[in-house]
């Protein structure tokens, strides 16, 4: 009686336990996401918090959306080959593999942390990953490679079926604090307005 | 000519020969044995580049070695640190440089940061000079940014983020490398990384002894390396191992082709003559040759220079023509003339003989090589003393030569009586000769490219291309020169030219460039002027936004020359920068994936103190030009024969001399066709030479004076040596080379076969 017990206690563990390679498989099975943010930036030294929000767009196909609108509009494109950063009334700056590896590789780190992807992860951190009971997950990310090393502490990624909250810890004692809400899947194709990001 | 004035005429020519080797031994400490390869090339015609600055460039660029270094997978940057340790044994390497220790990057950071406010980037330069809004719009999307990290304390240091911004800049600029631990790294396809060691050399590059040397102890080096590290990777660049590769290439010449040549020379005199009294006076003609062309040599250009003397071992061949020639006329005739008459018979045909082989050298004189003008001089000088040595003195040497039919008569009776009396062989030989030339000239082909001469081995090739490919970089020796009086007004030149360059690269004439981060003292001021203007009005709007600064510093931080030289921030740059003792100063622009080489002279040409190095294409015009120009001469030579051969033998005969030269000349470049090679700049120099040397034999026959079955042995032993030597650089492992043999010793061959229809047809038959 207790062995079953004990084997049946093993076996709903095991049906709720999340790992790693769970998530990123769970992940991996979202196309597409889109999400609201908002942001709050806290640096040592000045009197308020920077508070920013706006919205983001996850195409496993085409790469990642993320527009900040406000205070003021400000919006990232990321593709596999390019980086385009936009400030209204400013031409856009563009960073590719190509032209600047060092930048590009770093925000193709951004991609990797919503796709939870343990192998890109684990060439530039070291995981600690750990579940939090009744699906959620907490994920500490620790650098390991420069520069990297010498800028955050610590990147933390707290989740449940989505990613909702990324946290970090700088070397400058600096934070940031990130929270996702509002996640839809639906409809699972881009529409013509998304795609349009994509080709701007 | 008499026996008394003979004699006076010997003891004169031994008094020169004495002053000769007296003149030797001054110039010998005097002069030098140049061995770089570099000496060889065409010297560089830049447009108005002072000529210091663009050989300074040239020899410090030339001396410059990079290795790329991949280890074996599951490995790091400690592989490449055992690699840079290896190679800091190495004494004939300075400035062995490989990862950026943190001391250095902190130092890198602070100069930046001291000298903020003169080292602007062009994007922030436009960004304050479109308003203050751009600046803080920027300021604001940097602050706001999770991943940008802009700190506090970056923010009251630096509160216009002058110092991000160049940063950033320099990101942008780093061609496709990365920084790893410090390390330049790059990462291929399959995901290796390859870590950046340069070095310099402390010798020149071109300097052949001690490039075999270091070249030896790096392959030792490496082999243990790969040792060590089964798996490893290790690849390199630097003109070193191309010159290198090229003087062992010449070395190879000199051993085999050199030495097989004077051995077949020796061995054909013993055969004909079976006596060694000829070989001894071959040996005193060709010292005293070489004698006379070091010493005319020397003194004209200060050096000589080694592939001179590779070079002139070929004239070995040719100066033992003309005592072969008065040997065996003394060998078959010396029983019935005297020596003296031997030599008034000969002396027209040899001294016509050596006056066309040395105007046919002197023509090489036109050539801008420095190797191929010292060999003009060296051979006309030497000639000329190998030729007067035998009319002074083999009469009175050559007294005890044994007297005997010739070898081979009958053969050669035969041969030149079947020239003379069968039309099918006097008329089918010109006719099958043709048939080829015309073979040959219907695939000809015109190759100027400097590169294709160079056959370089495969693996350098290799490691070229997969360099190239990790790093951005081609070593295609392109790049643009500027330069100024003194280093402010090469800096303002360097600021002119970047918007064109940029509208260049925009237009798709380059794929890209390379400017020095060092700003000129006017661009310094003018910056601080903008800073001044704009930053009280960015703080404020930074303000507005609820961000709340303190004021940026905005002394003048003034970067000069000197203090950049000495900072570690232009470590990499340096090389870059070249100026001379009176202040005259030139800075380099590397460019890459030039697409148009003409736009960018026209560029270059476009802007003041600007001038386009492209060393392959100026080479490759420079042969093109001068393979025209000695096509002209060529003709112009041979219009001037046809004129004498005319004026001398009369219609028809004199047209019936011209063929064997026509044809010889026509088979050496169909040869060349045949054999799979196009035409250059070195298969015209070869026809220079055809025509000059196989002239001689239409000479020799047709002097009134001399008997036709000896000019043929002579011309058949001439012809024998000349193969021996020219023929010889057919097997030379360096392309020009090689195809310079090809064209010699088939258009000699040629001129040698037919040169019997010079005979005229007689009613009866040679006398012998």
């Amino acid at each position: 009686m207790r062995t079953l017990l004990l084997l049946l206690g093993l076996l709903s563990l095991g049906a709720q336990a999340v790992t790693l390679p769970e998530l990123q498989q769970r992940f991996s099975q979202q196309p597409i996401l889109r999400a609201d943010f908002s942001q709050q930036r806290t640096i040592s030294g000045m009197s308020q918090p920077l508070n920013s929000s706006g919205n983001l767009l996850i195409a496993q196909k085409k790469g990642l959306w993320w527009q900040q609108e406000k205070p003021f509009t400000l919006t990232l494109l990321l593709t596999e080959n390019r980086m385009v950063q936009t400030l209204s009334g400013q031409p856009p700056q563009v960073v590719t593999a190509e032209s600047n590896p060092q930048m590009f590789q770093f925000n193709a780190l951004l991609t990797a942390l919503f796709q939870a992807d343990q192998q890109v992860l684990e060439h530039n951190f070291t995981l600690n990953f750990s579940d939090q009971g009744q699906g959620a997950w907490q994920l500490i990310l620790t650098p390991k490679t420069s520069p990297l090393n010498r800028l955050f502490r610590t990147i933390t990624l707290n989740g449940r079926e989505y990613l909702n909250l990324i946290d970090i810890n700088d070397m400058q004692g600096d934070e940031t604090h990130v929270r996702f809400f509002n996640q839809r899947t639906q409809p699972a194709a881009l529409t013509a307005a998304e795609l349009a990001h994509f080709d701007g | 000519m008499t026996v008394k004035l003979h004699r006076q005429l010997a003891l004169v020519w031994l008094l020169i020969c004495l002053l000769l080797v007296a003149a030797l031994f001054w110039l010998l400490p005097r002069s030098q044995v140049n061995s770089s390869v570099l000496a060889l090339l065409p010297r560089q015609q830049l447009q108005g580049v002072p000529d210091a600055l663009s050989r300074g460039f040239s020899q410090r660029l030339d001396r410059q070695l990079m290795w790329l270094v991949s280890p074996p997978e599951g490995q790091g940057s400690a592989v490449a640190q055992d690699w840079l340790e290896s190679l800091r044994q190495l004494p004939a390497l300075r400035q062995v440089e490989g990862p950026m220790d943190a001391q250095h990057q902190q130092q890198w950071g602070e100069f930046f940061f001291q000298h903020r406010n003169a080292l602007l980037d062009d994007a922030t330069r436009q960004r304050l000079q479109s308003g203050a809004q751009a600046q803080s719009q920027w300021i604001l999307g940097q602050l706001y940014s999770a991943f940008a990290g802009v700190s506090g304390k970056e923010l009251a240091g630096d509160p216009l983020l002058l110092l991000r911004g160049s940063q950033l800049a320099q990101q942008q600029n780093s061609g496709g490398m990365t920084l790893d631990n410090g390390w330049l790294t790059a990462r291929d396809k399959q995901g290796r990384s390859w870590y950046l060691i340069h070095a310099e050399l402390k010798a020149s590059s071109y300097d052949i002894t001690s490039s075999k040397q270091i070249v030896a102890s790096l392959n030792g080096l490496e082999q243990s390396f790969r040792q060590r590290f089964p798996g490893a990777e290790v690849l390199q660049r630097g003109t070193l191992f191309y010159s290198n590769y090229a003087s062992q290439q010449a070395e190879h010449d000199i051993s085999t082709l050199g030495l097989s040549s004077v051995a077949g020379v020796f061995l054909l005199i013993l055969l004909v003559f079976r006596s060694v009294l000829p070989l001894l006076l071959s040996l005193l003609s060709i010292t005293i040759g070489a004698l006379t062309g070091t010493v005319f040599t020397l003194a004209a250009f200060g050096e000589i220079h080694i592939m001179t003397l590779v070079l002139s071992t070929s004239i070995v061949g040719i100066s033992a023509d003309y005592t072969l020639y008065f040997l065996t006329e003394r060998r078959i005739h010396g029983g019935e003339t005297s020596a003296l008459d031997s030599l008034k018979k000969l002396f027209p045909a040899l001294s016509m003989a050596l006056l066309t082989t040395v105007v046919a050298y002197l023509m090489l004189l036109i050539a801008p090589f420095p190797g191929l003008q010292q060999l003009a001089v060296f051979a006309a000088a030497g000639l000329s003393a190998a030729c007067i040595t035998v009319m002074c003195w083999y009469p009175l040497l050559a007294k005890n030569l044994p007297v005997g039919p010739a070898p081979g008569l009958v053969l050669i009776q035969r041969w030149l009586h079947a020239w003379q009396n069968r039309r099918a062989l006097r008329l089918g030989s010109p006719i099958a000769v043709m048939a080829l030339i015309l073979a040959g000239f219907s695939q000809l082909q015109i190759n100027d490219d400097i590169g294709d001469l160079q056959a370089l081995p495969k693996d350098l090739q290799q490691q070229e291309r997969q360099i190239a490919a990790l790093t951005g970089q081609t070593n295609d020796q392109k790049w643009l020169v500027v330069y100024g009086d003194n280093a402010e007004q090469t800096l303002q030149r360097l600021e002119a030219l970047r918007p064109k360059l940029q509208q260049a690269k925009e237009r798709g004439t380059l794929d890209g460039y390379r400017l020095i981060g060092l700003p000129s003292q006017q661009q310094q001021k003018e910056d601080l002027t903008l800073l001044r203007q704009r930053a009280p009005e960015v703080l404020s709007q930074l303000s507005q936004a609820g961000i709340r600064l303190k004021p940026a510093d905005l002394s003048p931080q003034w970067v000069t020359p000197p203090a950049w030289l000495e900072s570690v921030v232009s470590q990499g740059w340096r090389l870059l920068w070249l100026s001379l003792p009176d202040g005259r100063t030139a800075t380099l622009v590397p460019v890459s994936g030039v697409h148009d080489s003409a736009a960018m002279s026209e560029l270059a040409a476009s802007a003041d103190g600007v001038g386009w190095v492209d060393r392959k294409t100026e080479f490759s015009q420079l042969f093109s030009q001068y393979r025209v120009m000695l096509s002209l001469l060529l003709t112009l030579a041979v219009t001037l024969i046809a004129g004498i051969y005319l004026w001398r033998f009369r219609l028809p005969h004199g047209l019936v001399c011209l063929v064997p030269t026509l044809l010889s000349l026509g088979m050496g470049i169909a040869a060349l066709a045949l054999s799979g090679h196009s035409l250059n700049l070195f298969s015209l120099l070869a026809l220079v030479l055809v025509l000059g040397i196989g002239i001689n034999y239409t000479l020799f026959f047709t002097n009134p004076r001399g008997t036709p079955t000896t000019s043929m042995l002579a011309i058949f032993m001439a012809v024998v040596t000349t193969q021996l030597t020219f023929g010889m650089l057919v097997f030379s492992s360096t392309q020009a080379i090689s195809s310079f043999g090809i064209v010699l010793s088939a258009g000699i061959f040629t001129a040698f076969l037919l040169s019997p229809l010079t005979l005229r047809v007689q009613k009866s038959g040679p006398t012998p």
